[in-house]
């Protein structure tokens, strides 16, 4: 039944794909539209008899442009966006000392600042192998070469490593 | 591109650590680093970093995420029209029919719709305001729809009860619900998921209460509302739980934290 193999999809993938949605400037709210249109339109071309080889692939490239063509149609900028700049005065904290817990805050907003202030595609990248996308389906997301997948990776990696003080 | 005088780069590392190397390159790297400590340090580095990021990826977002009931109850309906909208759209014609007759048929069918569509109007205007007794929100319209906030946050808050909806947000409850315009003072569009309880000034969370309603009335959820909320804030309860549970099914909710079957405050005759 196609209805439930997309049911299942959904709930395997629907908190992967938030997570990746993140990195976009959009509410929870409009995060979870996308997901629905996407799932939405992967029953339609299932119903229609295509098949997919790589579904989830093709679940985080669906997401991906939709989510660009949502922003580019609600004219959000990124100081009002949602859960990428939302999480960042919510941060959990399981340090034992008060002092621990100072150190463990003040890293991860330097964190988040650091992933914020990247270049989109550096952080989709990121997000997408945070997510276990291989690098191949990486750039077939975000349709760049597999080179420029490696580079933005390194340059995220780098960027946060020196953000965590290494 | 490897030698033990020179060094890895991060980004041959990260291709490494990644598994994206070919057998013959990752061999080569294999009895590089057997021989480097300087870039098996490097590595180790790398593979902090990722974990680092991954772990505070997973603590700052997936507590947030609101539970998947409503979300996935929607895509059900939503899927469940489709399949019957595209069930009962107009077949394709075969091969062997010719273009006349399918005209012919089609007028007729047309206008057998017209003739139906007249007879049965008066009853089709009747008939939200006879079906319509709102006790519980539909799950497709009204899901429920949860801020990013956390406990400690929601509990700090002490003014955040059910706010006024805005009057165009309400006439697009109204709407999604088929009410019509002269029927609105009958209801009241509540939020599902309370504010005091995270819950979004969104339309995912508004539906038409019915004011009719003289057993699991607003009093009777509000009630429930507040209730929850002094679990959440006391720790008795997980926020995440009581937002599922107030907006899969509120008056489950009351029963079961209440221990009873019918509502013990807000009864009207």
């Amino acid at each position: 039944m196609v209805e439930e193999k997309v049911i299942g999809l959904f709930d395997e993938l629907r908190i992967p794909l938030l997570r990746y949605l993140a990195g976009f400037p959009l509410t929870l709210q409009d995060s979870e539209d996308v997901i629905q249109e996407v799932f939405l339109a992967l029953f339609q071309s299932l119903r229609c008899g295509k098949s997919h080889q790589n579904v989830r692939g093709w679940l985080f490239r669906a997401a991906h442009n939709l989510a660009l063509k949502k922003h580019l149609r609600s004219r959000k900028n990124i100081e009002n966006a949602g859960p990428l700049m939302a999480v960042e005065e919510r941060v959990a904290d399981p340090a034992p000392s008060p002092e621990d817990q100072f150190a463990f805050h003040q890293v991860q907003k330097r964190l988040m600042s650091v992933v914020r202030a990247m270049p989109e595609q550096n952080r989709w990248c990121l997000y997408l192998r945070a997510e276990g996308l291989r690098y191949r389906e990486i750039a077939e997301v975000l349709d760049i070469s597999l080179g420029s997948v490696a580079l933005y990776l390194e340059r995220s990696l780098a960027h946060i490593a020196r953000a965590a003080g290494r | 591109m490897l030698s033990e005088e020179s060094h890895l780069s991060d980004q041959e590392l990260l291709l490494a650590v990644d598994g994206e190397l070919s057998p013959r390159e990752a061999g080569q790297v294999e009895s590089h680093l057997a021989a480097c400590w300087t870039c098996r340090v490097r590595r180790q580095e790398i593979e902090t970093t990722i974990g680092e990021f991954v772990r505070f990826q997973r603590q700052n977002f997936d507590s947030r995420i609101p539970p998947s009931d409503g979300p996935r109850a929607l895509l059900k309906a939503q899927l469940a029209q489709q399949a019957e909208v595209q069930s009962t759209s107009w077949p394709r014609w075969p091969h062997s029919v010719s273009w006349r007759f399918g005209w012919a048929v089609m007028a007729a069918v047309l206008v057998v719709v017209a003739v139906t569509s007249f007879i049965f109007r008066g009853y089709l205007e009747r008939r939200p305001a006879d079906f319509m007794a709102v006790t519980v929100p539909n799950p497709s319209l009204t899901p429920g729809a949860t801020v990013l906030v956390s406990q400690t946050e929601l509990c700090r808050e002490t003014g955040a009860n059910n706010k006024a909806v805005p009057v165009a947000l309400q006439r697009r409850v109204f709407d999604e619900y088929g009410i019509r315009p002269a029927e609105p003072r009958a209801y009241e569009v509540d939020y599902l998921i309370t504010p005091a309880l995270g819950g979004a000034d969104d339309i995912h969370n508004l539906w038409p209460q019915s004011s009719s309603a003289t057993v699991w009335n607003a009093q009777v959820k509000d009630a429930l509302e507040g209730h929850l909320r002094n679990l959440v804030c006391e720790g008795d309860l997980d926020l995440a739980t009581a937002q599922r549970e107030i907006a899969t099914n509120w008056i489950e909710a009351y029963k079961k934290y209440f221990h009873t079957d019918r509502p013990v405050t807000g009864l009207r005759d």
